[in-house]
This record gives structure tokens, C-alpha cells and sequence, in this order.
């Protein structure tokens, strides 16, 4: 008896036992859960649940602006700064001066830093927005600005004019910077890093030229050539459409899809202005047109002498990469001795256009883009112009990738070879040499070959233009970014493999 | 008869347990699912006052204090990667762990130990504040306050004799305070040498052990003790101020000190070039080393001569004899306009063995690109020579000097004397009436000393070292710091101007061998400066 009570009475302890456990493990267990939900929670609050929690006594100090502000990060970063500044120095001086001597405007015949130092005010960054806009990338906002004090001069030389330091004085910066981070299933997690200027708001970038030891009038026109560099060096590299893509070293990844590429092509035929300003002492404005999508791409019609009413009905083609964002920018010059002049300019974004239907438009010429800057509402007169958007299948796409690269590679050995004394020349029907001086003599290669007569076989051997020039300041470029982006050791940086900058560049192709 | 149903009883009891545990494990425990399920998050909104009572304490710190900064961003940042994250950590652990048990097994006669499962689970840390100080070092500190609360899921599978057993941690929760500090800053990317991690306080660590299904946690008692035992060894570990410390880079090499001297001695050029219309060249020499600032040296200009003769001797400080090289380029000096080049050449040091003097007869190329055609055009030669001296080992500064310790006194220190050491390192908010172009003068025991001018900036930093050797403790002298600005333009309006001072009694350096701050400028709007004092004894 004694036995089966105590055998019983044992279970019963037994069972009661594990039953007590078994209550606790949940106990326990559903106490870590709701406490990891809570954390959870309340790691991403906003203002309505910060409202519930706080009722009446809603602290302050705290809003919840899209941007975040980062009072911690800023700190950080005036107190590195030096040491970065230091750093920077050497890397953009690297990286940079080869992009300059790309974009160098044609009658300038060298341009390089003899001083880059970034002073002692450190930027600023106004806040962060880190959103996720398409699976398996991180998409990161940086409002940043810079009010420095640094002190950039530039050795600027012309043609028959010894060097003269230009300063850069009172920079400064205020963009949007759109770093995108693309994931990875390997440490360290990110496979390739984008970097890229927003282009909405536009980037602004301030500063005042004052020539050291001299004055700026020895060159006539000399501090809107530079503007126009810089302005041209950011469109063209860095503002959103266009990227930087810094595949991160340690992982072998495809990063063709960050690349920009070409999108669709638009067919412009610019078929006349009306009621031109004439700007000449004597008789009429010899007007032409010039279009572009990226400034590197410039073509440009035949100049129409002594007419205010010039018919042109020239047709081109330009590569799109993004429609959503880039404009095709129409130019009116009056061709003069010397320097160019400027009738007017216009703008047209490439999202009003529907794919594959023509469209017809008369666009009012503008004295300038910038809205700020315009001063005087006269009548510049309009430009009429026919565009045709066509989108790009897969096949097409690589095929203009390729006749982009071999363009651009032609127009470098050409720039080598003196017939144009710029990348940044536009082209025209009889390659005719903006203000470089350099003669075609000697040359061989020079014989007029028009591109817009004599076909594309012999036009895409006389339009070079600096590829791999673009490519190894693009490289530069991207080492440097490696080196500031990953940050994880110096030595890191040298395995970053340059950036493949081929897809990145939309081309322009003068036909028949 | 009594006494032997109480032993049977006893027994039954004995017997009735063990097989009750059984039964109850069956019962309650084995049969329990062992996955661990994502936890229920509810809006904030949808609950109930009492519920939001309880979750309270677990506020995060930027609502409770307004010294911690919010950093939702980094949290969706790192929520958005957590996915990636996981899959990355689990997948470098396993690796790292197989060989591992690999070589273990056979020691303890266990067939196979293997992940089950590996997983960190879906909810990322998040950091609920981050706090930074500003010290007058060269550091950077940061508190971050970061909780992880997850659901992961580990599960190893043990097979050892035939049988097989699993242990499964689930629901890890750790709290802690890190302090991170990166020091020190150095001026080359990533611009911090060191990263210091310790722990401000204990950090709580909360988890779930399942040996076979059975938390082990759950045994009253045992996770307290369990608890408080990591909390002790991490803490004895990490606790400020132990540190965990992670090498980045190596700060010697960072600031690039010197290696060596290059002596170049140009020699003579010989055939060179016409031209000028009128008469020979007059050529003169220009040497650069590669990475270096300082601006390039010339030898004196010989006037219409073709084949010049210089044996000029020129010195340059070597900072890394793998990547430098000398440029060197010769000019057509010209009365007007500008000076022609007539041809050019690099040496990269790392042709050149150490010690050893080498004569170079160098080709002058008109550039360095190997493929331009005009490269073949003879130039005329330039002869030069060669010498490298790299630094001996005792020469060399020690290695990188921590700029906490106080270095000892020179050896000729006199007994009970030592050395003053003042370091003007900047300042800030220095304006002057008329023109604001800064130097610190330090005046101490009659002695001046200047730094060097740093033009039209409020802000100057110099850096700048500066030794009094004393034959006693200067406890009772003070030193005069004075920041004054000399006009740039040369007239008599305004010469000079005074844009602050402050005495600093030296009392406190003696005691505390070495004070780093900034100090209130007086006669100044807002000026500080910051001045370190250190007092070094044999």
C-alpha cells in the first residue's frame, strides 16, 4: 500500500513538477518576447506613439523632421576634421586634376591646383534620411553643407598667356547627397556603394574667382570658362542621374545594374529660329544651334550667316540615360571672331516627351537657365525643334554602349593630335576648332571630314575624345571615394577596382 | 510493518518522481514546438494605457534625456541591412566554427557536433541614444546605448554514444553601454589609429538555454547565477576603464615621418638645346620630390652655355622611398615671359640602394609618357648624383609617442630641474580691430618665444612645441601667453595688435605633469586657446 501511494504520490510531485518548470520556461519566455516587441517598438517611434506614451508631458526637445538631424555626427566631424582635411588633400588633388584637364574649356591650355587646402571650417551635415527604395538596397540622404574658409588656387594657363593663380575664395556648397548602398549576403555586407549629387534640389555650388597678382580681365571670359567647367565636371559626374559606383572590395559582384546606361536615344532635328537678338556691330547675327544632353556631347548645326531667322533642319542623335531627370538643353551662339556669343537657351525635359511619337515645339529662348540669374525679360525670340524619343531594347543598348566608347576613344586620339584642344569642343560640320588655335596642319587625320556631311564611317574618326582620360579620373575618383566611403583600412582602399565608367557615359552621334 | 510500508513508501516516492519527470517532460515539455516564431509586434496605438505603463522603463534615452542624440536612421539602416547582416554573421560563424570542433570531437569521444540551425532571428540592435563628448585630446568619444533584443534562434545537435542531444539558445537579449573611442586622429584615411571599446556599466544579458526542450534557465535560481557569472566575466574584462582595443592602423605610418635623407648634387648638362634666337640657352635646374609640399629648389642660372656645369648640392627628406621619386627638370631662363622648358627626367628612390653615392646620366625627355613620339629627340643629358640616408633605427623618433604619457626629461636634465614643455596647439575666436592674422607669443622668465603666423583666420591652429629646460619646478612662475596679429600690409596704421592674453600659473603642470585645456582669453570678445603643458623630469 505504502509502495502505490508512494509510487503515486511521487508522480503526482513529478509530474508537478515539470509542470511548475514547464510554467516558468513559459513565464519566462513570454516575458523576453514581449519585452524584445517592446524594444522593438519603441526603437522606431513617432510622434503620435511618443504623444500616447508622454501625454501632457511631451518633452520638448524632441520633432521629428524627414531629415534627422545629426547634432552628434556634426560634432564629431569638426573635431576630425583637420585630420581629414589633411587626408582629403592629396586624394582630391589626385583625383581631380585629371577630371579638370578633361573638362578644360577649349582657349584655356592648362589647368591644375598649385594650392588645394580645405581650411578649418568642417561641413556640416543638416540630416539624414535613410529610406529603402527598391529590395536589397539602402538609399541615404545626406543633407550636407559646407561654408568653408579653403584655400584653392588654381594655375590656370592660355594660350600665349603665362600661368595665372586663380583663387577660389568664399566656396560654398549646399547639396543633397544620395549614397546608395547595394546588400550583400557576405561580410562586410555591402557590396558596391553609389554615390551620386540629387539633382532636385540642384546642387549649389558658390564661390567668388580672384586672380593672385593679377587680374582676371588678362584672360577675357576666363571666370565663365571656369564656372562653366566646374558646373559642367558636376552635371556631368556626379548629379543625379549620373553616378559614382564604388564596388566595395572582398566580394565579386555584378554592378552593371548600378551603372548608368543608355536609355533610349532622342532624334532632334532643329529646324529653325525666329526673331534672333542681333548682337553684331555690323549686319546680322551668324547664328548656331548647339544640343546636348550631357556637356560632354555637344553637336551643333551649320552657322546660318547673317540671319536673324535662320532655317537649320539638321537632325542629331543623343543618348538618354534617365529620362525622368535629364533635359535636352537647345543653345543659340552668334559666330564671331574671338569669343562666341551667346543669343539664348533653352530647355526641354526629356519627361514631356512619350516615347516613339514625334513631337513638334517651339521653345522660347532664354538668356539663361538659372531663373535667378535672369535679369531682363526682352524677347530672345524661339527655336523651333522636332524630337523623337525612341527607348532602347537590350540589343540596342549594348550597341550604343560600344559606338559611345569607340567615339569617345577616337576623340581623344584626336585631342592628342591637336584638331581639337578639348574634350569639351562641340562638334561641328567642318570640325571647325573653337578657339584652341592649334592648327589641323600636320595632322593628317584633319581633312574635313564634316560629320554631318560626310557620314558617320570617317566623323567617328575625327571626333575623339579623352575615354580613358575619363576613365582613369573616374578611377581616381573612385579610389578616393573607396577610401572615404569604406573606411575600413588604408589599405583597403588599393584593391578597389576602378570604376567602369564605360556604361556611364551617354553619347552623342552626328548623322546624315 | 509501519516501518516497512514508510521505506516502501519512500521508495514508490523515489521510483513515483522519477518516473513523474519523465512523464511531465513527455507530457509538458518534449512535445513543445522547438522553432522559435517572430514575436507579435502591436502599433503603440493600439494598446492600452496599462500596457504602455509597463513598457516604460525600456523608453529610450533621447526621450528621457536630452544629451543623447535620436538615431532612428541608423536603426532603419541597420534594420534594413539586418536581413543581410544575419545570413553574413551566421555563415562567417559556421566557417569559423567547424574547424574548430573539427580538431575538438575526438578529445572528448562526441561523433558530431553541428549547427542545426543558425539564425539571429528578424529583430536587429537598435541604438536608443548616442551621446558624444568633446574632449581637448585627440580623440573622439562616443556612448552609444544599444539593446538587442532578438529571437534567434541556435541550435546544436550533439551526437555522442548512440544518443543524441540538442541545446538551443533562444531569445538572447543583451543591453549595454559601450563607450567607443577612436584614437588617436591621425591625418590619413581613416583618420583614427585605434578604436577603444569598454563598458560603461554591467550589461544585462537575458537568454534562453533549452537542453533536450528543457530551458535550464528556467530552474529557479540558476539563471541569476548564470547571469551575474557573464556579467562578472565581461565585466572583468571589459569594464571601463579595461578596454577592448581594435588596431586600425598603425600611426607611425600615418603621419609619414621622415625615413631618410636624399642628398642630389647636380653635376653638369651636357648638349643641350638652343632656345633662345639670340646666343645659347641659359639653363638652370629645378628639383622636386614627389608627395612633398615644400616647393621645388633651383641652381643658379648659367647664362648662355650649353654643356653648364653646376655641382650643386641640394637636400631632401625621404618619407617613403617605395613610392617617391625626384623630379627633375631643366629650364631656359628667360629676362621676359616665361621660362621654356628644355627637357625633363624622374628618379624613383627605389632605384637607388641606400648608402651607396650613384652617378646618373639622365636622358632628358620633354615628358614622362613612354609612347609620345617627341621623346625621341635627343635633349641633351643631365648628370647627377645620388645619395640615401635612410635614418639608423636609434634615430628614428620611437615609434609613435602616446601623447597621455609623459616622456622622461633628456638626460642632462640637472637633478630635481627638468623641462618645460609648452604646446601651442589653436585657437579659437580670435578677432583683431583692424586685421586678424594670428601668432601666440609665450613669454617665461623673461624668455620669448614665438609661433609661426597663420593669415586672416579667426581660427589658427599651430601646433607648435616649444622647451624651457628649468634647473627647479617652476611652482611659483607663471606663464604669459599673449595672441597677437601683425598687419599684412606694410605701413604705419596699425602695426600691431594685441588679441588676448592669459597667465597660467605653472603650479599645477609641476603636480600634474601634464594639463591639455582651453583657456579664456582675456582682453577678447570669445577667444580661447588651447595650450598643453607638460612638465618632464630625469
Amino acid at each position: 500500500m505504502g509502495l502505490i501511494s508512494g509510487v503515486f504520490m511521487g508522480m503526482i510531485f513529478g509530474i508537478a513538477l515539470m509542470a511548475g518548470w514547464r510554467h516558468m520556461m513559459r513565464y519566462r519566455s513570454t516575458k523576453r518576447i514581449a519585452k524584445a516587441a517592446d524594444i522593438k517598438i519603441l526603437g522606431s517611434l513617432n510622434r503620435d506613439d511618443l504623444k500616447k506614451i508622454c501625454g501632457d508631458n511631451f518633452p520638448v526637445w524632441i520633432s521629428f523632421p524627414v531629415y534627422e538631424q545629426v547634432k552628434w555626427l556634426n560634432k564629431e566631424l569638426s573635431k576630425l576634421w583637420p585630420f581629414v582635411a589633411d587626408a582629403a588633400e592629396l586624394v582630391i588633388k589626385e583625383s581631380v586634376e585629371p577630371l579638370l584637364e578633361e573638362y578644360r574649356p577649349p582657349g584655356i591650355t592648362s589647368l591644375k591646383f598649385s594650392k588645394l587646402s580645405l581650411g578649418n571650417v568642417a561641413p556640416k551635415i543638416e540630416g539624414i534620411r535613410v529610406q529603402s527604395l527598391k529590395q536589397g538596397q539602402i538609399t541615404m540622404d545626406i543633407d550636407f553643407r559646407w561654408g568653408g574658409d579653403p584655400s584653392i588656387i588654381l594655375g590656370v594657363e592660355a594660350a600665349m598667356v603665362a600661368s595665372i593663380p586663380i583663387q577660389l575664395k568664399d566656396l560654398q556648397v549646399f547639396t543633397v547627397i544620395r549614397v546608395i548602398f547595394q546588400l550583400a549576403e557576405e561580410i562586410p555586407c555591402i557590396s558596391a556603394v553609389v554615390v551620386a549629387l540629387l539633382s532636385e534640389p540642384k546642387p549649389r555650388i558658390d564661390y567668388t574667382l580672384k586672380a593672385v597678382g593679377g587680374s582676371l580681365t588678362a584672360i577675357p571670359g576666363i571666370a565663365d570658362m571656369i564656372d562653366d567647367t566646374v558646373d559642367s565636371i558636376i552635371t556631368d559626374m556626379l548629379q543625379w542621374p549620373h553616378r559614382i559606383v564604388v564596388p566595395i572590395g572582398g566580394i565579386p559582384v555584378d554592378t552593371s545594374e548600378l551603372e548608368l546606361k543608355p536609355q533610349g536615344k532622342v532624334a532632334v532635328t532643329i529646324v529653325k529660329a525666329n526673331n534672333l537678338k542681333n548682337m553684331e556691330m555690323i549686319g546680322k547675327s551668324d547664328p548656331y544651334a548647339v544640343v546636348h544632353i550631357k556637356p560632354l556631347f555637344k553637336v551643333k548645326t551649320n552657322v546660318v550667316d547673317n540671319n536673324l531667322n535662320p532655317v537649320w533642319n539638321q537632325t542629331f542623335e543623343l543618348i538618354a540615360e534617365d529620362k525622368e531627370t535629364q533635359s535636352l538643353i537647345f543653345e543659340v551662339f552668334d559666330k564671331d571672331i574671338g569669343q562666341d556669343k551667346r543669343l539664348g537657351i533653352v530647355k526641354l525635359p526629356l519627361i514631356d516627351l512619350e516615347a516613339d511619337t514625334p513631337k513638334e515645339a517651339e521653345l522660347r529662348l532664354l538668356p539663361s537657365l538659372d531663373m535667378l540669374k535672369i535679369k531682363d525679360k526682352k524677347d530672345r525670340g524661339s527655336i523651333t525643334v522636332k524630337v523623337l524619343y525612341h527607348e532602347f531594347n537590350k540589343e540596342e543598348q549594348l550597341s550604343a554602349l560600344e559606338e559611345e566608347k569607340r567615339f569617345l576613344e577616337e576623340r581623344k586620339k584626336l585631342k592628342e593630335a591637336g584638331v581639337i584642344g578639348s574634350t569639351m569642343d562641340a562638334i561641328d560640320g567642318a570640325a571647325s576648332l573653337v578657339g584652341s588655335g592649334v592648327g589641323m596642319v600636320g595632322t593628317g587625320i584633319g581633312a574635313g571630314a564634316g560629320l554631318v556631311t560626310a557620314g558617320v564611317g570617317t566623323g567617328v574618326g575625327l571626333v575623339g575624345s579623352g575615354f580613358g582620360a575619363v576613365g582613369s579620373g573616374l578611377s581616381k575618383a573612385g579610389k578616393f571615394m573607396g577610401r572615404t566611403i569604406t573606411g575600413h583600412s588604408s589599405k583597403r582602399s588599393g584593391t578597389t577596382t576602378p570604376v567602369n565608367s564605360v556604361q556611364e557615359n551617354g553619347g552623342a552621334k552626328p548623322v546624315q | 510493518m509501519g516501518v516497512i510500508s514508510t521505506i516502501f513508501g519512500f521508495c514508490g516516492f523515489g521510483v513515483g518522481i522519477s518516473s513523474g519527470l519523465v512523464i511531465g517532460y513527455f507530457l509538458f515539455i518534449y512535445f513543445q514546438p522547438t522553432d522559435v516564431k517572430n514575436p507579435e509586434i502591436r502599433p503603440l496605438v493600439e494598446r492600452d494605457s496599462e500596457t504602455l505603463q509597463q513598457m516604460l522603463p525600456e523608453i529610450p534615452l533621447w526621450v528621457k534625456c536630452p544629451d543623447y542624440d535620436r538615431v532612428d536612421w541608423l536603426n532603419k539602416f541597420l534594420e534594413l541591412m539586418w536581413p543581410y547582416l544575419d545570413k553574413a554573421i551566421c555563415k562567417t560563424a559556421k566557417n569559423i566554427a567547424k574547424p574548430i570542433i573539427a580538431e575538438q570531437i575526438p578529445k572528448y569521444k562526441i561523433e558530431s557536433v553541428e549547427f542545426e540551425t543558425l539564425t539571429l532571428g528578424t529583430l536587429p540592435p537598435t541604438f536608443q541614444g548616442m551621446k558624444v563628448y568633446v574632449t581637448d585630446e585627440k580623440e573622439l568619444i562616443m556612448e552609444p546605448c544599444l539593446k538587442w533584443a532578438a529571437n534567434p534562434n541556435v541550435t546544436i545537435g550533439v551526437k555522442a554514444f548512440g544518443l543524441k542531444a540538442t541545446v538551443q539558445v533562444v531569445d538572447l537579449q543583451v543591453f549595454a553601454q559601450p563607450r567607443i573611442t577612436l584614437k588617436p586622429l591621425v591625418p590619413a584615411f581613416p583618420c583614427f589609429a585605434n578604436i577603444y571599446v569598454s563598458l560603461m556599466e554591467k550589461p544585462h544579458v537575458d537568454f534562453g538555454l533549452k537542453l533536450v526542450g528543457a530551458d535550464l534557465m528556467s530552474i529557479p535560481g540558476l539563471y541569476r547565477f548564470v547571469q551575474e557569472l557573464i556579467k562578472t566575466q565581461v565585466a572583468n574584462m571589459y569594464l571601463w576603464p579595461k578596454t577592448l582595443e581594435v588596431p586600425i592602423l598603425d600611426p607611425s605610418k600615418a603621419y609619414r615621418r621622415p625615413v631618410g635623407i636624399l642628398h642630389v648634387k647636380v653635376v653638369k648638362a651636357m648638349n643641350l638645346k638652343k632656345k633662345d634666337l639670340l646666343g645659347a640657352s641659359d639653363p638652370y635646374v629645378k628639383l622636386k620630390i614627389t608627395e612633398d609640399k615644400l616647393p621645388s629648389k633651383k641652381t643658379t642660372v648659367k647664362h648662355k652655355n650649353l654643356n653648364p656645369e653646376w655641382n650643386e648640392e641640394y637636400n631632401f627628406t625621404v618619407r617613403d622611398p617605395e613610392s617617391q621619386a625626384v623630379e627633375l627638370a631643366v629650364y631656359d631662363w628667360e629676362q621676359v615671359g616665361k621660362h621654356d622648358k628644355m627637357g625633363m627626367n624622374v628618379v624613383p628612390l627605389k632605384e637607388l640602394t641606400p648608402e651607396e653615392p650613384s652617378v646618373k646620366t639622365l636622358d632628358l625627355l620633354k615628358n614622362m609618357d613612354l609612347n609620345d613620339g617627341q621623346n625621341e629627340k635627343s635633349r641633351g643629358q643631365l648628370v647627377v648624383e645620388f645619395i640615401y640616408k635612410p635614418f639608423k633605427e636609434e634615430d628614428l623618433p620611437k615609434s609613435f609617442e602616446e601623447s597621455q604619457t609623459v616622456q622622461k626629461a633628456p638626460e642632462n636634465t640637472p637633478a630635481g630641474g627638468g623641462l618645460l614643455v609648452v604646446i601651442v596647439h589653436e585657437a579659437q575666436d580670435v578677432e583683431g580691430k583692424h586685421h586678424t592674422n594670428p601668432y601666440a607669443r609665450i613669454l617665461f622668465r623673461g624668455e620669448e618665444r614665438k609661433t609661426k603666423h597663420v593669415k586672416k583666420n579667426r581660427d589658427p591652429r599651430w601646433e607648435e612645441e616649444f622647451q624651457f629646460m628649468l634647473e627647479e619646478p617652476p611652482t611659483n612662475d607663471r606663464l604669459h601667453v599673449e595672441v597677437c596679429s601683425v598687419s599684412s600690409r606694410i605701413g604705419l596704421l596699425h602695426p600691431k595688435e594685441t588679441l588676448g592674453y592669459i597667465d597660467i600659473n605653472l603650479s599645477d603642470v609641476v603636480s600634474n605633469k601634464r594639463i591639455n585645456e582651453k583657456y579664456h582669453l582675456i582682453d577678447s570678445k570669445n577667444g580661447r586657446i588651447q595650450i598643453e603643458l607638460q612638465w618632464r623630469t630625469a
